[in-house]
C-alpha cells in the first residue's frame, strides 16, 4: 500500500512539474512577443515620419514608399494574428531595406539632418527588432522542444498546446533585397 | 591610433635615450643584487651548517630560517627596484601612452574606483581589500574609457581564528561608454560549468545559479561554448550582443590567453581580464631593450586601448550621440 502511494505521489509531482514548465515556457513566448510587438510599433511610428520626410525627395521611389505605407497600415490593423504579423514584418523589412539602399543616391537626403536622425533611429529600431526576433525564436524553440519531446509531449497534447512558428531570419536581409526588381514594377 | 609596428618603432627610436639610461641602472642594480645574493647565500650556508651541527639538519627551526631568507630576499628586491620601476613608468610608459593617443592621461599610482568595479557585477563577493595602479583615462575616437590594474581580495577566518586572504580578481579592469542605450543588466562570464560538466549538467547548474539573473541562451555556438550570459532582459541582451558583437568578443578571447569577464550595465561596458599579474612592472632580470619584452608592453597597451575599435564602440549608427 505504501509503495503504491509513494508511486502515486511521485507521478503527481512529475505531472505538476511538467505542467508548470510548459506553462512558464508558453508565458515566456507570450511575454517576449509583447516585447517584439512594442519594438515593431516603435518602428511603425518611425516609418510614418520617414516616409513623410523623404517622399518629397524620392519621386522615383513612389511605388515602394506607397507599398511601405500600405504594409504599415495592414500591420497596424487590430485583430491580426501573430503569424500574420510575422509575415508582414518580413515584407516591411525587405521594402525598408530597399529604401535605405536607394537613399544613397540622393545627396539632398544625406545632407538633411532630420532624415539622417530618423535613419539612425530606424537603424536602432531595426536592431531592436532583430534582437526581439532572436529572443522570440529562442523562447519558441524552447517551447516547441518541450511540446515535441518525451515525456513533456504527453502533457502538452493533454493541454492542447501547439508548436509555434518562428521568425525567419535571413542574415543578409538588406544585402539580399533585389532593388532592381522592386523598382522595375 | 597607431599600429603596433609604429609603436614598436617609437619604442626603439624615440625612447632610446631613456631606455639606454634605464638599462645602465638595471645592470647596476642587477650586479648589486648578485652581490647581495652571494653574501646572502654564504650567510645561509654558514647558518645551515651551524644549525645542522647543533640541532640536526631537519630541525623545524630550519624551515623558519629558509622562509626568513626568502622574505628578506624579496623585500630587498622590491626595495632595490622601487626607483627603477618609477623611472620606467615615468620615462617609458607615460610617453608610450601619449604616443598611442594624446587624449589619454596616465597616473602610475592611481586606480579605477572600487565603485565602478563593484558596479560591474562581475564578481559578487564582498571586497575587503582593494588596490591597483597604472590608471589610464581619456577618450579614443570620442569614446570615454578608463582602465587600470586591479587587485581585489576578500578575507576569511579559519577554525583557529586566523585570517586568510583570497584573491577575487587580479588583472586589468576597463570601463568604457557603450554606443547603444540600454536599461538592463547583462553579464558575460567564462563558461566553466559547461566546460567541466558538459552541456546538459553544466547548463542545468548554470540555470540554478540563484545569485545571478536568468541564463540567456544565444544563437552563436562558438560564443555559447566559451561564455555563459546572465541577464534580466532577453531582448536587450540580444540587442547588445548582436551576431557581430559576439564574433568580436570570441575573436578577442582567442587573442588573450586569460579568462575574460564582460558586463553591460548603466550604458557602459565593463571588461575584466584576469591576467593574475601587475601589468607594467619591469623586472631587473630582463632588458628593456629585449624585443619580446618591448612587444609585451606595446601589445598590452595597444590591445587594451584598441578594444574600442575592436569591439566597434566608436560606431555611431544609432540615435545615442
Amino acid at each position: 500500500m505504501n509503495v503504491i502511494s509513494i508511486i502515486f505521489v511521485l507521478i503527481a509531482v512529475i505531472a505538476i512539474v511538467m505542467y508548470n514548465t510548459l506553462i512558464s515556457k508558453k508565458n515566456q513566448v507570450d511575454n517576449i512577443f509583447g516585447g517584439v510587438d512594442a519594438v515593431l510599433k516603435k518602428r511603425f511610428d518611425l516609418i510614418q515620419n520617414l516616409v513623410a520626410s523623404v517622399s518629397q525627395y524620392m519621386e522615383h521611389e513612389k511605388t515602394t514608399l506607397e507599398k511601405i505605407t500600405e504594409l504599415r497600415a495592414q500591420a497596424m490593423k487590430p485583430g491580426i494574428t501573430d503569424d500574420q504579423k510575422i509575415v508582414l514584418d518580413a515584407k516591411l523589412t525587405a521594402a525598408l531595406g530597399s529604401i535605405t539602399v536607394a537613399m544613397e543616391a540622393y545627396p539632398d537626403l544625406k545632407a538633411n539632418e532630420n532624415v539622417m536622425h530618423l535613419q539612425r533611429s530606424l537603424n536602432e529600431a531595426e536592431e531592436q527588432i532583430s534582437a526581439a526576433r532572436r529572443a522570440y525564436n529562442q523562447a519558441v524553440t524552447d517551447l516547441n522542444n518541450a511540446i515535441e519531446m518525451f515525456p513533456t509531449n504527453l502533457m502538452a497534447s493533454y493541454m492542447k498546446l501547439q508548436p509555434k512558428k518562428v521568425f525567419e531570419i535571413t542574415v543578409n536581409e538588406r544585402a539580399n533585397v533585389d532593388v532592381g526588381a522592386l523598382f522595375n514594377k | 591610433m597607431k599600429s603596433t609596428s609604429e609603436l614598436t618603432d617609437f619604442y626603439y627610436k624615440e625612447l632610446y635615450p631613456s631606455l639606454s639610461e634605464l638599462e645602465k641602472t638595471r645592470l647596476h642594480i642587477l650586479s648589486q643584487f648578485k652581490w647581495y645574493g652571494t653574501m646572502g647565500a654564504v650567510a645561509f650556508i654558514i647558518m645551515a651548517l651551524w644549525m645542522g651541527k647543533s640541532f640536526g639538519l631537519f630541525h623545524p627551526l630550519m624551515i623558519g630560517i629558509v622562509i626568513g631568507f626568502i622574505v628578506l630576499a624579496s623585500i630587498t628586491y622590491r626595495f632595490m627596484i622601487q626607483g627603477y620601476a618609477k623611472d620606467f613608468k615615468a620615462h617609458i610608459i607615460t610617453p608610450l601612452i601619449a604616443a598611442i593617443d594624446s587624449h589619454l592621461l596616465y597616473n602610475p599610482d592611481f586606480m579605477i574606483s572600487q565603485h565602478l568595479f563593484s558596479r560591474s557585477s562581475l564578481f559578487q563577493h564582498d571586497i575587503d581589500r582593494y588596490s591597483g595602479n597604472d590608471y589610464v583615462k581619456g577618450s579614443i575616437d570620442g569614446v570615454a574609457l578608463e582602465f587600470s590594474d586591479v587587485h581585489a581580495e576578500y578575507q576569511t577566518r579559519d577554525s583557529k581564528g586566523r585570517t586568510q586572504w583570497h584573491t577575487l580578481f587580479r588583472g586589468l579592469f576597463l570601463v568604457a561608454e557603450f554606443n547603444k542605450h540600454f536599461k538592463s543588466h547583462t553579464v558575460i562570464l567564462p563558461d566553466l560549468a559547461e566546460k567541466t560538466f558538459g552541456n546538459l549538467i553544466g547548463g542545468w547548474l548554470q540555470s540554478q545559479n540563484s545569485s545571478r539573473d536568468s541564463v540567456i541562451q544565444l544563437d552563436d555556438p562558438e560564443f555559447e561554448k566559451k561564455f555563459v550570459v546572465y541577464g534580466n532582459d532577453p531582448i536587450e541582451a540580444r540587442y547588445i550582443l548582436t551576431h557581430s558583437m559576439m564574433k568580436r568578443i570570441v575573436e578577442f578571447q582567442k587573442k588573450i590567453s586569460h579568462p575574460l569577464f564582460i558586463s553591460f550595465i548603466h550604458n557602459h561596458i565593463h571588461i575584466a581580464i584576469a591576467t593574475q599579474k601587475d601589468l607594467f612592472e619591469p623586472s631587473i632580470f630582463t632588458s628593456l631593450l629585449d624585443y619580446k619584452q618591448a612587444m609585451e608592453y606595446v601589445n598590452t597597451l595597444n590591445n587594451t586601448i584598441g578594444l574600442v575599435e575592436e569591439l566597434k564602440l566608436n560606431e555611431r549608427l544609432w540615435s545615442k550621440s
